[in-house]
């Protein structure tokens, strides 16, 4: 059987992949009420919006980062750099943020492809083993098809757009090199995921290592912060290396991914001077890009050898070990929902990355604010990072709503009622951005100069991250009400949350906008207020 | 099992009518059932046994007719209904990243049960079902026999006055069969308690049911003893089986069909 067969199979096999995706049958949802002859094509045509929107995203960083590598140095302030080194600095930038963001993505949907076990389907069958891994692996790239068409053909578009074609061509082998890594390091965390998380026990220390566990998963999605963040200091890095200066850090510098490759844009493409490498220098940079075009090659062929053994990374039976307690300790309804939320959090990369990004982020920001105590920077440095762990909250409604995906066809049929749910996920949401505020104020407090007023920052902008989760999820509810189905993943949710995350936004963005101009008291009001008119509204009457 | 009032009556559908898009699933189910009564619910693939008992627990909305649990409007009121109910699903799809014991503490708390009592009847039903060493199991890695007790054991954890149970046995093994079966008989015959059990095991359904429901195509072809129901096909001596299949038709080119496997190109025999 050849390609196109195997194609044709992989076609088949994603039509069910969608289906499951959006539908989650084999995750415990149930049929929508919709003609049955329509199913397969709405589900194909949701996977496809959601790749659209995956897909956009990427393209306007990839435009983005062409612009600003062809407007120069000048429109970032503070940074002094070569025009040169800038467009290297730039364009390495640009393909860390495609391998994170298609990293970042595939840990989104891995999950959905596991659970759909759409390759336990195909293995009984006939199928030899050569054309079961090519219908794997084409199955695989049809799941990232979209986004990594973005990489493959926006980035040599884009970039020869703003730079010249010389450099269109020239960023080829990065953009190649950059989805063969973010497709290995999917599956190579997916594995991880399937034997160190989904098959771990229950029991309080186990617990503790699986969160530990997780940490890893958010690793892209905090890059991608990170790399925005460490932006002008890589540049500061950068500048002497591009110019010349011999150094050890400079040459690791030149070897590390994706520098070679955006520093040989340079060479065939130069925007101004600034490059000027040692014959050493230009030999690293090409030693290195055959290097990690060899390893690229290796990465994209054991993608291939590996992933039809997909199936085999569903946890396998274990050997029953110690009762940890055999004694239950039900809590209330809205408690209960939020423990289970917490607890499947804990198993799930895709909703684990949430929790843990704020917390990870005010630690990394409050961090930092303790080393540059001080500088004048510091309390702006804490501020930022309570204000971001706010606006990151606004997504975890969706998040956690679309956790009720799972068991949904058993979940419904318990006497739980829509407001219980509603408060436990959202006194989850309140409790991780007090947990990030916590974690800020801790690290700083120490050599803030007004801590109260810091306090009285993250606790004023409290009832407005409440009542944003309240709206998100109320509207969520809502909409699931009349649908049916609530949104299981990246791609068939992302539509649905991004359209409830932004008044989610607003509400959350509101009392911190009015503190810059009018201070805490007034941010406290603004903030009580949005809660007081959205409460009413979402938990004033009671539903089945 | 007298006549009773309509808020000692367990289950009642009334008219019950199920749509999927244009394909009618049930068409205008009436039944009963009683206090202290074991009803089977007995049909072929796809003749709308599940949808009937999804239509209790809220997870299918009627397009007409009424679902009544113990007097309770099930549609108007679902969270009182379901309240009554314990439900156990025709596919043991639970959370999957949970353990047995976690699913249950959230079922427990979502029935605010008390820490003891919800304890006690865990161990016990662990116990029965041989259950306790995976209960630190996370779900995904059990096998379907076992979800399907842990199912079992989260229907029983609250003692519902009304057990709703979608192919209860299917997957489980001999013992765990016998456990159910005895189980049943014994937890119906108490507080007016009432039991929907739907299968296409016709042995089962003879075995246990006081009363059985024959659906076909969504439409109850006749309900009864299983005394009632031989006499509807006028054979004192008929199994379940052949009353089953005369009042679905289902005898009706059986033996053609299997001349034709047998026949066929490849022939069977």
């Amino acid at each position: 059987m050849g390609w196109r067969e195997a194609w044709r199979w992989s076609g088949l096999a994603f039509q069910e992949l969608s289906l499951q995706a959006i539908y989650a049958f084999r995750q415990g949802s149930i049929a929508p009420s919709v003609a049955a002859h329509d199913l397969v094509p709405r589900a194909e045509r949701r996977v496809l919006q959601g790749k659209f929107v995956v897909g956009a995203t990427l393209a306007l960083l990839t435009a983005g980062a062409a612009l600003l590598a062809r407007a120069g140095p000048g429109v970032i302030p503070g940074v002094t750099i070569a025009p040169g080194a800038f467009s290297v600095g730039v364009v390495t930038g640009l393909l860390s943020l495609e391998v994170t963001f298609l990293w970042w993505t595939g840990l989104q949907i891995l999950p959905t492809f596991l659970s759909s076990r759409i390759l336990e389907v195909l293995t009984p069958l006939p199928i030899d083993a050569r054309t079961f891994r090519r219908v794997a692996a084409l199955l695989y790239l049809r799941l990232f098809d979209l986004p990594v068409a973005v990489v493959l053909v926006g980035t040599p578009v884009f970039l020869g757009l703003a730079l010249g074609w010389r450099a269109g061509v020239a960023i080829v082998p990065g953009a190649i090199g950059a989805v063969a890594f973010a497709l290995a390091l999917s599956l190579l965390t997916g594995r991880f995921f399937s034997h160190r998380v989904l098959g771990s026990r229950g029991g309080g220390g186990r617990t503790a290592v699986r969160w530990a566990y997780l940490v890893l998963w958010v690793a892209p999605a905090f890059a991608l912060v990170a790399f925005v963040t460490a932006a002008p200091a890589f540049f500061g890095i950068l500048g002497p290396v591009a110019a010349g200066v011999p150094s050890v850090g400079g040459s690791l510098l030149l070897a590390a991914f994706p520098v070679p490759f955006a520093a040989l844009v340079a060479f065939v493409a130069p925007t101004g001077p600034g490059i000027d490498l040692p014959a050493v220098g230009k030999l690293l940079v090409l030693g290195s890009v055959t290097a990690y075009a060899a390893l690229a090659g290796a990465a994209g062929l054991w993608v291939y050898e590996s992933i039809g053994e997909i199936g085999a990374l569903l946890p396998g039976r274990t050997r029953p070990g110690p009762v940890v307690r055999s004694e239950l300790r039900p809590q209330r309804p809205a408690w209960a929902v939020m423990t289970k939320d917490l607890r499947l959090a804990s198993r799930t990369p895709g909703f684990a990355f949430l929790v843990l990004l704020p917390v990870l982020d005010a630690l990394a920001l409050g961090l930092l604010t303790y080393v540059r105590a001080a500088s004048q920077s510091a309390p702006t440095l804490a501020l930022g990072a309570v204000t971001a762990a706010a606006l990151l909250a606004t997504f975890f409604g969706p998040a956690f709503f679309a956790i009720e995906v799972v068991a949904y066809s058993y979940g419904r049929t318990l006497p739980l009622a829509e407001r219980s749910v509603i408060v436990g996920k959202t006194t989850l949401v309140a409790s991780i951005y007090l947990v990030a505020g916590a974690i800020v104020l801790g690290l700083a407090a120490v050599r803030f100069p007004a801590p109260i007023v810091f306090a009285g920052f993250v606790v004023s902008e409290l009832p407005a991250v409440v009542a944003a989760a309240l709206l998100e999820l109320g509207l969520l509810f809502r909409w699931a009400r009349h649908r049916g189905t609530p949104v299981p993943n990246l791609y068939s949710g992302a539509w649905t949350a991004f359209v409830v995350t932004v008044p989610g936004l607003v509400i959350a963005g509101l009392p911190l906008a009015i503190d810059a101009k009018a201070g805490v008291a007034a941010m406290a009001l603004v903030s009580l207020a949005e809660l007081a008119v959205v409460a009413p509204f979402v938990l004033g009457r009671r539903r089945p | 099992m007298g006549a009773a009032g309509p808020d000692a009556i367990p289950l009642a559908f009334e008219g019950l009518t199920v749509d999927y898009g244009e394909r009618r699933a049930v068409n205008g189910l009436t039944l009963t059932v009683r206090p202290g009564e074991i009803y089977g619910l007995l049909g072929s693939n796809g003749a709308g046994k599940s949808s009937a008992l999804k239509s209790t627990v809220g997870l299918v909305r009627p397009s007409a007719g009424a679902v009544r649990v113990f007097g309770i409007d099930a549609v108007g009121d679902g969270l009182g209904a379901r309240e009554a109910i314990g439900y156990v699903p025709e596919s043991s799809i639970l959370y999957e990243a949970l353990t047995p014991r976690e699913f249950l503490e959230f079922v427990a708390g979502v029935r605010r049960l008390d820490p003891s009592v919800a304890s006690a009847r865990m161990r016990a039903y662990a116990d029965a079902f041989q259950l306790a060493e995976e209960l630190e199991e996370p779900i995904a890695t059990l096998s379907n026999g076992t979800r399907q007790k842990v199912l079992l054991t989260a229907a029983f954890l609250h003692l519902p006055r009304l057990l709703v149970l979608d192919e209860p046995l299917n997957s489980l093994d001999p013992r765990s069969v016998r456990i159910v079966k005895e189980l049943l008989v014994r937890y119906v015959a108490r507080d007016g308690r009432g039991v929907l059990f739907s299968t296409h095991t016709v042995e089962v359904a003879a075995a246990i049911c006081h009363r059985i429901g024959i659906l076909d195509e969504g439409v109850l072809r006749g309900e009864g003893t299983l005394g009632e129901l031989r006499t509807r096909v006028a054979r004192g001596d008929a199994s379940l089986e052949e009353i089953f299949l005369k009042l679905t038709r289902g005898d009706e080119g059986l033996s053609d069909a299997l001349a034709q496997l047998d026949g066929g190109p490849d022939g069977l025999a």
